[in-house]
């Protein structure tokens, strides 16, 4: 059978309001020309973010209805803490309101000024977090993670040849932890093989230096090294991602991803002593250790979520739908970064629109019109999301220009994508139009998310 | 006070199943927690007092309003609500969700406070105390000395001492200053409020001063129902109106929704100003999230706005404080020492009284609140020497006049009866107080270190 069918069938809805095109140009314009400024019903289809936006299922729901709310030692706890440790195997389990919590945490533990931490890419909140502590976020990918054509199974691999060189370099007084993203969500949502996780861990070992894994999507990752790496084709996807785990001293984690979640996040590790470091700012950041600022009810509905992201019928559903998209417009001729990766579709904003500079935006410039087009929210990940230096304050162009469609999970059917693709056709047609953007007013940290931008 | 029975103005429409234990159970259980009741699992426990926060039984409007979230990254239509209400209800103009009440206390402390400054305050609170000291200030205590006093029976013990506050200003200059945190029904007092009048009279020093006022909200329902009931010229005003005219005496406010607001999660910084709401949005992004949801899921948002609604009904803060005093008037009647007069939100066993013969060194309270457990399965908390925590200076302990077991009612949860089981309860342990032993730290935590120190018993009769 060559469709794609939805392993569950909807069991609630939410209504979407419509736009018109007229309209959609002036809510565009009131909120700055940035998506993240538009109140999300003027939005047709949200495609900002698969974080937090996923649709929960019933056993989640009932979950929730089961979540015990005592401030301490609730069941809801144990069951979370439980189910975490079965797939991903460290000691120490601390809750956090959401990742970058846990990123916040884990940082302001092991980071001080001057230090280096090494990533195949960091992503938003991870790289201000490091930066935030006063370190380098280094980013490592392999060669192939640039080739926007190329068709590499792993386009998430770090580079270990450098990553040696920079560990040769600055060595474990420097370094005070190594970090890899999976999926690496900056390079266009693209796996890492075991291959690579395991010489990264031996490259960390070799030199003393703890290995942590950024897990939000840690899923979709397992579920591409068994389709992908030779060896794997027979392996269960929850004894991948325990494989995975196995070779890192800890990870942090976004519920808001791979775990189907509306909220939530925690950090690991298997280091008791730095475990007790890390609750002691969670009490004063997050909350109490058993609940981390999270409500009850969300500890068992990621405790449900973990266990339901690991069906396998569920994950080929999700990468053969993604795939979808990107074959599609492959198939249009329009720029898009291939393979598909797991949660979103990334156009090339670059190539999409070469008379626009990079300091101009070309990935802005894409996200305003395909939302005055259609009404479709998306998010650049180029210049304006890394192009600045929060500590020189000198902007240069970011590695690549893209527009990254992320697909919530469970939420949209396959209507809904090929309205997208509509649109995205549409905006194809008219590209030679487009005009570059620039900023008005913007912080210096994670500045995307409240700049404002008008039109050149 | 109205002498209007306090019957609940809500049926019970979904109920939490409580399990049974022995006291063999909760003897293991508590020496297994290290004589911490934060350390017990809460199925372990039989009727938990051991806050009010974020353990309220929400209404079916609420969760309703939990079907109703819009999970959007950006711009969730339950943002704007939530932005409305606090308005209306709480005549803020900007506001910025957070996860809870710590995390607006970070956001704000990081913002207003530079190294070296001094932060009024009637009377500390642990966490927010210690956000103060990370951002480089020192907390001063303004309160009235009524307040410190367990016996004494002024009806307004969150008051201001201006003579404390003038004091102040003329050791350290207006200048070092940066705001005043005023706390509406003060916690470690005993949930004591503060009266119109004096909140009238601290608005007018700040503006003196030039110093801007910022408002611990978490119980402010509460705080407008002893304003109604015991200052002159507010009984014929709404709870409502009352906690409108509160909010708008000062400048901005830290809010733990988990409290009044009857949410299980939640809480947010507000503001006048818009460029100190500009700063809230850059930093609220680092450490919680986007500036429309903060850490919040979107049904928590819209929870809360309901809750915000539902928290200002006269018959319900009428019922919630009625329980409170019920509770309070028991224990008196059996003998029991507690702190006066009832507050709003909890009654506090006072320790000392009750356990003459134990040192404070030796954590009264502590001790009690482990008494209290083994003997019922009631949780309750340490508020005394242990929560104190230590001089960030001296490193010596700091030593409160009040050292109180805390037992708070979660708002909407008990019934009368769990009540009275709580007052035959404390009036077991009385009895048996003889056999109860002081404490001594097994394990320390540097900060807040009453959530998870661990102690064990100290034989009289042994070197101690």
């Amino acid at each position: 059978m060559k469709t794609i069918i939805e392993p569950f069938r909807i069991k609630m809805v939410e209504p979407i309001k419509l736009t018109t095109r007229d309209e959609r140009e002036q809510l565009i314009e009131n909120a700055h020309f940035n998506p993240f400024l538009l109140a999300a019903e003027d939005v047709i289809i949200d495609l900002l973010t698969d974080s937090g936006t996923s649709a929960m299922s019933a056993e989640a729901w009932a979950a929730m209805m089961r979540g015990d709310e005592s401030y301490a030692g609730a069941r809801s706890w144990y069951r979370f803490r439980d189910t975490v440790k079965d797939i991903f195997g460290f000691e120490q389990v601390i809750p956090t309101h959401q990742g970058r919590a846990a990123e916040h945490i884990l940082f302001g533990v092991m980071v001080q000024p001057g230090f280096i931490v090494p990533n195949n890419t960091h992503f938003d909140t991870t790289r201000a977090n490091v930066e935030y502590s006063g370190g380098e976020a280094l980013d490592l990918p392999c060669a192939e993670a640039g080739d926007i054509d190329s068709d590499y199974p792993f386009k998430g691999n770090m580079d270990i040849a450098a990553l040696e060189k920079v560990v040769a370099e600055h060595g474990p007084e420097k370094i005070p932890l190594i970090m890899v993203t999976i999926t690496n969500n900056s390079g266009g949502g693209q796996p890492v093989s075991m291959a690579n996780i395991r010489e990264i861990s031996r490259v960390a070992k070799a030199a003393g230096i703890p290995f942590y894994i950024d897990a939000c999507r840690f899923a979709e990752n397992s579920q591409f090294i068994k389709r992908r790496e030779p060896g794997f084709e027979n392996t269960a996807t929850i004894d991948i991602a325990r494989e995975i785990f196995s070779y890192a001293d800890g990870c942090t984690m976004s519920a808001k991803k791979d775990a189907f979640a509306n909220i939530g996040g925690f950090l690991c590790t298997n280091d008791a002593e730095l475990a007790h470091r890390e609750r002691n700012i969670l009490i004063l950041t997050e909350g109490f250790p058993t609940y981390g600022g999270l409500a009850g009810r969300d500890l068992d509905a990621i405790a449900v979520g973990l266990c339901e992201i690991l069906d396998e019928n569920y994950l080929n559903y999700r990468l053969d739908s993604t795939r979808y998209v990107v074959d599609r417009l492959l198939k249009a001729g329009i720029p898009v970064v291939a393979p598909a990766g797991g949660h979103a579709v990334y156009l090339d904003a670059a190539r999409f629109l070469p008379h626009i500079d990079a300091l101009q935006y070309p990935g802005q410039a894409l996200a305003i019109e395909l939302y005055i087009e259609g009404g479709i929210r998306g998010v650049e990940i180029g210049t304006v999301m890394f192009g600045l230096d929060p500590h020189t304050g000198e902007e240069k162009p970011a590695r690549l220009e893209l527009l990254r469609l992320a697909i919530p999970r469970r939420v949209y059917t396959q209507s809904h994508m090929d309205y997208v693709l509509e649109a995205i056709g549409q905006v194809w047609e008219r590209r030679n139009d487009v005009r570059g953007m620039r900023i008005v007013e913007a912080p210096k940290f994670l500045r995307h998310f409240t700049a404002k931008f008008e039109r050149i | 006070m109205t002498t209007r029975n306090w019957a609940e103005p809500y049926k019970i429409k979904m109920v939490e199943l409580i399990k049974m234990t022995s006291r063999e159970d909760r003897l293991n259980a508590i020496q297994e927690a290290g004589y911490n009741t934060f350390l017990l699992r809460s199925e372990d426990v039989y009727i938990d007092l051991l806050t009010d926060s974020g353990v309220g039984a929400m209404s079916d409007r609420q969760w309703a309003g939990i079907m109703m979230g819009d999970e959007a990254y950006a711009g969730s239509r339950n943002f704007y609500r939530l932005r409305d209400t606090v308005e209306e209800y709480y005549s803020y103009k900007y506001t910025v969700p957070c996860h809870q009440g710590r995390g607006a206390e970070n956001i704000l402390s990081q913002i207003l406070i530079s190294p070296g400054d001094y932060v009024p305050g009637n009377m500390y609170f642990t966490t927010t105390r210690l956000h103060q000291e990370l951002a480089g200030a020192t907390f001063v205590d303004v309160i009235i000395d009524e307040a410190h006093d367990a016996d004494s029976e002024h009806p307004f013990k969150g008051n201001v001492d201006f003579d404390k506050l003038d004091a102040l200003v003329d050791e350290v200059g207006a200048d070092k200053i940066p705001y005043v945190c005023i706390a509406t029904c003060v916690n470690m007092a005993g949930g004591q409020p503060i009266s119109m009048a004096n909140l009238k009279q601290t608005r007018a020093w700040c503006d003196k001063h030039d110093i801007m006022l910022v408002h611990d909200m978490t119980r402010v329902a509460e705080n407008a129902h002893f304003i109604q009931q015991r200052e002159e010229g507010y009984l014929d005003k709404s709870i409502k109106e009352i906690v409108y005219e509160i909010c708008s005496l000062t400048d901005a406010a830290t809010m733990s929704s988990k409290k009044d607001a009857m949410v299980n999660i939640g809480g947010f910084l507000a503001m006048n100003d818009a460029k100190f709401y500009e700063k809230a949005c850059g930093l609220v992004v680092v450490y919680e999230g986007l500036h429309t949801y903060g850490g919040m899921a979107g049904r928590d948002m819209e929870a809360l706005a309901i809750g915000i609604t539902e928290s200002v009904q006269d018959e319900h803060i009428h019922a919630r404080v009625g329980q409170v005093q019920y509770l309070g008037r028991r224990l008196r009647e059996a003998g029991i020492p507690i702190v006066n007069p009832i507050g709003g939100h909890a009654v506090f066993l006072n320790a000392t009284k009750m356990l003459p013969d134990i040192p404070q060194e030796h954590f009264p309270a502590q001790a009690l609140s482990a008494a209290l457990y083994v003997e019922s399965g009631v949780r309750s908390m340490e508020r005394g020497i242990v929560s104190a925590g230590r001089d960030k200076a001296t490193g010596e302990n700091r030593k409160p006049n009040l050292e109180l077991v805390r037992l708070t009612i979660p708002r909407r949860v008990y019934t009368q009866a769990h009540m009275d089981v709580t007052v035959g309860a404390v009036e077991e342990v009385m009895e048996r107080r003889d056999e109860i032993k002081g404490l001594r730290f097994s394990y320390e935590p540097e900060v807040l270190r009453f959530f998870q120190a661990r102690f064990e018993q100290i034989d009289p009769k042994g070197d101690s």
